[in-house]
C-alpha cells in the first residue's frame, strides 16, 4: 500500500502531470468565482479535454477543478452576497454579514484556511479510510439515512431561532418547492402542471441564486450604495488567521461532518455544508450562540472546512460503489471508465495506483488552491466597496446564464425570477431563507429514505438499529433540554428576555420596514399556495401524496399562526410613522425599477438570445441606472460579452438562444 | 441623455410585455429548418452529438468515448461535438432533436433504454418514433439477474418451491427496471419491489446491506461489482437476459455459463414460456437491450449520409486500438451498424399495442404503478 502511495506521489510530480493538475486549478478556481457556476460548470468546462487525455492527466485535471471550486466560490457569497454555488450559500449568513461590516478580508482569510485544512483532512480522511470504508457505508441503510434527513430538515428549527413560525413557514415552503417533479416512489409526476420542463424538479442553483442573489441584486441596486459600509479591508488577515488558531475544533468537526455527508451517497454537498453550520451553532453556547448570523467566525469555520471534506467524502462510493455525488464525480468516473477502470471492490487491489493519484491531487490541488485564493482576495476584497450597480449589470447576465447550465430550458429564466421576488418578499419580511433552502435539498432524500425505510423493513426492526437510535437521540435530547430550560426560564424572566433578543440570521429588521399590512398579505399568500397544493396532491396515487399532504397540512398551519399573529400586530399598532412610510415608498419604487429592469433583461434574451441581449442591456443599464461613464461602458461590456463567448466557445458554456437569435451564433 | 425614470420603467415595461407575450408562444429553442436534403448528400464537416442525459453519465460517457474514433472512421472526417440536453427522462432533448435536427446529418441523437421505454410506453409527451427514424449504430447490453444467498435459492427448482415474494429495489418501474419486472412475471415470480433508487448502484448497495435479496446488474456492472461477491458466496447468480442472434435469444458471451431467462424458465416448469407475457417481455427486451445504447439520424435523412455511419461500424471492428480500449465503455457488446438490421431494429419499435398493454396492466396489477398523473 505505501509503496502505491509513493510511486503515485512520484508520479504526479512529474512535470506533465504537475501542469495538468495546474490547469485543474486555474479552471476550478474561475469556475468558481463565477457566481453560480459551481461543479456542473467545472464539468461543463473540463469535458472536451478529460476524453483526449493520458489517464493521469486527466484525472489531475479532474481533480484539480473539484477540489477547489468549493474554495473559491465562496468569494461572491462573501463579498457580494451573492451564493458563488449552491454548498456556498451558506456562507451568506455569516460571512456576508462580516463583509458588510467592512472585514471582508478578514472572512475571506477564515474561508480559505478553513478550506484548505478540510482539503487536506479530507484527503487524509480518504487515505485512512479506503481500505476499511466498505463495511462503514454498509452500515448506513435506508433508516439511518432517512433518520439522517430528518436530522438535517431539524435545522430548519435551529436556523430560525428568534421567530420560530416564519422559519418553519420558509422549511414547509422549501419542503414543498423540493417535491416539483417526478416523485420518488411512485410513478406520478407532481405540481408540473402539464410542464415537461418541471418534471425533473427545480433546479438547485437556479432556486439559490433566485432566492439569494437576485433578491440581494434588486435591494443592492436601489439602494446605490457599496456592499460594505467602513473601511476594514487591510486589517481583517492576521485576525482572520487567529480566528481559525482559535476555532481549530470547528475546523476539525466541519471536516468530520463534511466527510461524513460525502461519504453517504444520497445526501449531496448543500446538505453537507448546512449540518456543518448547524452543528455548530447548535452546539455553541447559549451567551455566545447570539453572534451567530452577525458575523461569528465559526460560521465561516465550520461549513467552509466541510465545502471541501466533502468532495473528498463523495470520492469513496463514487470508488467503491461507482455511485458519484454530484456532477463532478460524474465526470471522474465517466473518464474513468473511458480509460477501462471501473469502480467497484477491485479498484484497491486492482488500480491502487490510480486511487492514490487521486488523493494525492486532491491534497495538493487543496493547497494550490488556497495559495492561489489568498493572493487573489485582496484585490477581489475591494469589489464589496465598488458602487452595486456597477457589478450588477455583469451579474445580472452571468446569474441568468449559470441558472441556465443545467436544464437549459429558457422558462428557467422566468422562474428564477419569480424566485427573485419570493426571496425579496422574505427579505423585507423578516422570513428566513436558509430553512427554506435546507426544506428544498432535503425535500426529495427525505421522502425517498422514508419510503425506502418503509418498504424495506418492519418498524419495530429499523427503529432499534443502533445508529437510528443514536441519531434520534441527537435530534430528541437538545429539544427536550431547551423545554426544560424554557420551563425554567418562566420562572426567571430575566431569561426569557434574552430569548427574545435572538435575532434570525441578522436577516430581520434590515432596511425600511414594509406596511403593516403585509405580515397579513404575506402569510395569507403563502395559506392560499399551501391549501391549493393540498387540494392537488389529493389527486396523487399513495405514495406519492403522503409527503406533500403532511407538508401541506403543516405548512397550512403555519401559515396560519402566522397570519394570526399579524393580524393582531395589525390591530394593536397605530398607524405608521410617516418617515418610514416614506422610506418604505422610495424602497418600493426602486426595488420595482430593479425587477423591470430584469424582467426586460430576459424579455431581450427571449428575443435575441443572451449575447445580444446583454449587448443591448449592458450599456442602457450601465449608463440610465450605475451612471458610468460611455468610455467604461463599451469596455465593461465588451468584456462580459466577450467572455461569454469564449465560454461558450472553449468550455461547452451553454448561452440561451432567443426567437431571432441570428443562425451564426447558436 | 436626460433622465425620466417613470417613462423609462413605461418603456421597460412595454418591451417586458412583448417579451413576455412572445413567450407565452413557445419555446424558442425549436426554431429549426425544415427543407429537404439532397439525395447525394455528405456528412457535414461538424456533426452536433445530442445527448438527451446528464454530462459524465453512462450514455454520455459512451457518446463521448466513441466520438474521437467516429471522427477517424467516418467519410470526411467530421467533428463530433457532443451536446447534452438532459431532462424530463431524456425526453426533452429527443423532442428538441426530431423538432429541429433536419435532415442534413448535422445532428445526430444519441439514446438508451430510457428514451426508448418512453416512446414504447406511449408517453403523452413523446414526439419521436423511433420506427421511422433511421439507425447508424447500435451497441447492445445484457443484464444478470442474481439472488442473495440468504434465500436458500440456488437452481431453478429452488425458485419455484420458494413461497415469499423476494425483495427488489429498482428506480422506477417505467424505467430501466422494467425488463427484470417482466422477467420475473414471466418466470410466474412477481417481486416485492420498492422504487425510489437513484439508480442501479444504489439498488446493490442496499442489496450488499441486506435490504433487498434479488437484484439485477448490466453486465460489466456484474463483473466488477457482482461477480467479487459470487466469489465470496454473498451472491447466487441465477440467469441473464441473453443476446440476440438472428431473432432469437441465446446465452450471453460475456457470462456463457449463465443460463438465460427462456432457459431458466424451462427449467422450472418443463417448457419455453410462451402467452402474452412472455411476448411483451420479448418486445421490451430486444430493444432495451440488443440496440440499448444508439446513434440516430431523423427520418429522410438521405442515405448518403446513413451509408456513411454504417460504413464506419466495420472500419471501427478492424481498429485494434480501439477494439483494446472500448471494452469498458462498450461493456463486452459489439457495436452494429444498421445496414443489416434497419428494418428489424424500426420494426422492434413498432410496438404490438397488446404487449404494451399487457406490460401497463402487469404494472398496474403487480406494482400498483399508473402511468400520468399532473
Amino acid at each position: 500500500m505505501l509503496d502505491a502511495a509513493f510511486s503515485a506521489l512520484g508520479n504526479l510530480f512529474a512535470l506533465s502531470n504537475l501542469i495538468f493538475l495546474l490547469l485543474g486549478v486555474g479552471s476550478g478556481l474561475v469556475v468558481g468565482m463565477i457566481p453560480g457556476l459551481g461543479g456542473t460548470g467545472a464539468v461543463a468546462m473540463l469535458l472536451p479535454f478529460v476524453f483526449a487525455l493520458e489517464p493521469t492527466q486527466a484525472l489531475a485535471l479532474i481533480i484539480g477543478a473539484v477540489a477547489v471550486v468549493h474554495t473559491s466560490d465562496t468569494i461572491a457569497s462573501v463579498l457580494l452576497g451573492i451564493p458563488g454555488s449552491a454548498s456556498a450559500s451558506v456562507l451568506m449568513l455569516d460571512g456576508h454579514q462580516m463583509a458588510k461590516k467592512g472585514q471582508g478580508a478578514r472572512a475571506l482569510s477564515i474561508a480559505f484556511m478553513s478550506s484548505m485544512i478540510g482539503g487536506l483532512l479530507g484527503a487524509l480522511g480518504l487515505t485512512l479510510s479506503i481500505p476499511v470504508a466498505r463495511p462503514l457505508v454498509l452500515s448506513f441503510g435506508a433508516p439511518e439515512l432517512f433518520m439522517l434527513t430528518l436530522l438535517g430538515v431539524s435545522l430548519t428549527a435551529v436556523l430560525s431561532r428568534g421567530n420560530m413560525v416564519k422559519g418553519l413557514l420558509a422549511g414547509a415552503f422549501g419542503l414543498l418547492l423540493g417535491g416539483i417533479g417526478a416523485a420518488p416512489a411512485a410513478a406520478d409526476y407532481r405540481f408540473t402542471f402539464g410542464s415537461l420542463f418541471l418534471s425533473e424538479g427545480l433546479d438547485l442553483v437556479a432556486v439559490a441564486l433566485g432566492i439569494f442573489g437576485i433578491a440581494e441584486i434588486v435591494t443592492l441596486v436601489g439602494s446605490r450604495s457599496s456592499v460594505a459600509t467602513g473601511s476594514g479591508l487591510g486589517s481583517g488577515w492576521r485576525t482572520g488567521f487567529r480566528d481559525v488558531l482559535q476555532h481549530w475544533r470547528h475546523v476539525i468537526r466541519g471536516a468530520l461532518v463534511g466527510m461524513w455527508a460525502g461519504v453517504l451517497p444520497g445526501l449531496g454537498a448543500t446538505a453537507g455544508t448546512w449540518m456543518a453550520y448547524g452543528q455548530a451553532r447548535a452546539t455553541t453556547r447559549k451567551e455566545k450562540k447570539k453572534t451567530f448570523g452577525k458575523g461569528d467566525p465559526r460560521g465561516i469555520i465550520a461549513p467552509e472546512s466541510a465545502n471541501n471534506s466533502v468532495e473528498a467524502g463523495d470520492l469513496i462510493p463514487t470508488l467503491l460503489f461507482g455511485i458519484p455525488g454530484g456532477a463532478p464525480a460524474a465526470l471522474l468516473l465517466g473518464a474513468l471508465l473511458a480509460f477501462n477502470i471501473e469502480p467497484g471492490p477491485r479498484i484497491i487491489t486492482k488500480d491502487l495506483d490510480i486511487v492514490y493519484t487521486i488523493i494525492w491531487s486532491f491534497a495538493l490541488a487543496s493547497i494550490l488552491g488556497a495559495a492561489a485564493c489568498f493572493l487573489l482576495s485582496r484585490p477581489l476584497a475591494k469589489l464589496s466597496f465598488v458602487r452595486f450597480p456597477v457589478l450588477a449589470g455583469g451579474l445580472v447576465v452571468v446569474l441568468f446564464t449559470a441558472g441556465f447550465q443545467d436544464s437549459e430550458q429558457i422558462a428557467l429564466l422566468q422562474v428564477m425570477l419569480l424566485l427573485g421576488a419570493l426571496g425579496w418578499v422574505m427579505k423585507v419580511c423578516g422570513i428566513p431563507r436558509a430553512p427554506f433552502l435546507i426544506g428544498f435539498v432535503l425535500s426529495l432524500p427525505m421522502e425517498r429514505y422514508y419510503f425506502l425505510t418503509a418498504n424495506l423493513y418492519e418498524f419495530g426492526e429499523w427503529t432499534v438499529r443502533p445508529w437510528v437510535l443514536v441519531l434520534l437521540g441527537v435530534l430528541v435530547v437538545p429539544t427536550l433540554f431547551s423545554l426544560v430550560k424554557k420551563v425554567r426560564a418562566r420562572r426567571d424572566p430575566g431569561d426569557a428576555q434574552q430569548d427574545q433578543e435572538d435575532q434570525p440570521d441578522g436577516e430581520a429588521g434590515e432596511g425600511p420596514r414594509p406596511p403593516r399590512i403585509w405580515s397579513v398579505v404575506v402569510p395569507a399568500v403563502f395559506l392560499v399556495v399551501f391549501v391549493a397544493a393540498f387540494v392537488i396532491s389529493r389527486g396523487y396515487s399513495s405514495q406519492a401524496r403522503l409527503v406533500p399532504g403532511l407538508v401541506t397540512v403543516v405548512g397550512a398551519a403555519v401559515a396560519a399562526g402566522a397570519l394570526v399573529a399579524g393580524v393582531r400586530v395589525l390591530r394593536r399598532a397605530g398607524p405608521q410613522e410617516p418617515e418610514q412610510r416614506a422610506a418604505w415608498a422610495v424602497e418600493w419604487r426602486a426595488v420595482l425599477r430593479s425587477f423591470a429592469w430584469l424582467a426586460g433583461f430576459i424579455a431581450l434574451t427571449y428575443v435575441l438570445g443572451v449575447l445580444l441581449a446583454a449587448l443591448v442591456f449592458l450599456p442602457l443599464f450601465l449608463r440610465l441606472v450605475a451612471e458610468m461613464r460611455w468610455r467604461g461602458i463599451v469596455v465593461y461590456t465588451l468584456c462580459t460579452v466577450g467572455a461569454l463567448a469564449a465560454l461558450a466557445a472553449f468550455a461547452d458554456i451553454a448561452l440561451p438562444i432567443g426567437y431571432l437569435t441570428p443562425v451564426g451564433l447558436l | 441623455m436626460s433622465r425620466k425614470p417613470m417613462s423609462r420603467i413605461r418603456m421597460t415595461g412595454v418591451v417586458m410585455a412583448a417579451g413576455l407575450t412572445l413567450a407565452a408562444c413557445g419555446n424558442p429553442q425549436g426554431v429549426g429548418d425544415d427543407g429537404k436534403t439532397d439525395a447525394g448528400a455528405e456528412v457535414p464537416s461538424r456533426v452536433e452529438m445530442v445527448i438527451p442525459y446528464d454530462e459524465g453519465g453512462g450514455t454520455d460517457t459512451w457518446a463521448r468515448f466513441l466520438a474521437p474514433y467516429l471522427k477517424k472512421h467516418t467519410a470526411g472526417t467530421p467533428t463530433f461535438l457532443p451536446e447534452n440536453k438532459p431532462g424530463g427522462e431524456s425526453i426533452t432533448g429527443s423532442n428538441e432533436f426530431v423538432r429541429s435536427g433536419g435532415t442534413d446529418g448535422k445532428e445526430v441523437l444519441v439514446t438508451s433504454a430510457t428514451t426508448y421505454y418512453q416512446a414504447l410506453l406511449k408517453r403523452p409527451e413523446v414526439e419521436f418514433d423511433f420506427s421511422k427514424m433511421r439507425p447508424l449504430i447500435m451497441n447492445g447490453s445484457g443484464g444478470v439477474i442474481y439472488t442473495s444467498p440468504k434465500t436458500g435459492i440456488k437452481s431453478a427448482d429452488d425458485l419455484v418451491k420458494h413461497k415469499k415474494k423476494l425483495t427488489y429495489g429498482g428506480i422506477s418501474a417505467t424505467g430501466l427496471d422494467l425488463t427484470m419486472l417482466q422477467a420475473m412475471d414471466v418466470l410466474k415470480k412477481p417481486v416485492d419491489a420498492t422504487f425510489g433508487f437513484e439508480g442501479r448502484e444504489t439498488a446493490l448497495l442496499a442489496y450488499q446491506r441486506g435490504e433487498v435479496n434479488i437484484d439485477y446488474q448490466t453486465t460489466s456492472a456484474y463483473k466488477t461489482q457482482v461477480e467479487p461477491l459470487a466469489e465470496k458466496g454473498k451472491a447466487v447468480p441465477l440467469m441473464s437476459f441473453g443476446v440476440l442472434k438472428d431473432g432469437k435469444v441465446v446465452r450471453d458471451p460475456n457470462v456463457p455459463d449463465l443460463p438465460t431467462v427462456e432457459e431458466f424458465h424451462k427449467k422450472m416448469y418443463g417448457k419455453k414460456p410462451s402467452g402474452p407475457a412472455y411476448e411483451s417481455y420479448k418486445a421490451f427486451l430486444v430493444p432495451g437491450t440488443t440496440y440499448q445504447k444508439g446513434l440516430w439520424a431523423n427520418e429522410d435523412t438521405p442515405d448518403s449520409i446513413v451509408k456513411a455511419y454504417w460504413s464506419t461500424v466495420g472500419k471501427l471492428k478492424k481498429d485494434k486500438n480501439f477494439a483494446k480500449k472500448s471494452d469498458s465503455v462498450l461493456g463486452g457488446y459489439p457495436l452494429y451498424s444498421g445496414e443489416n438490421a434497419e428494418q428489424e431494429i424500426q420494426k422492434a419499435f413498432e410496438i404490438d399495442p397488446a404487449a404494451r398493454k399487457y406490460a401497463l396492466d402487469m404494472l398496474e396489477r403487480e406494482y400498483d404503478e399508473k402511468l400520468g398523473g399532473t
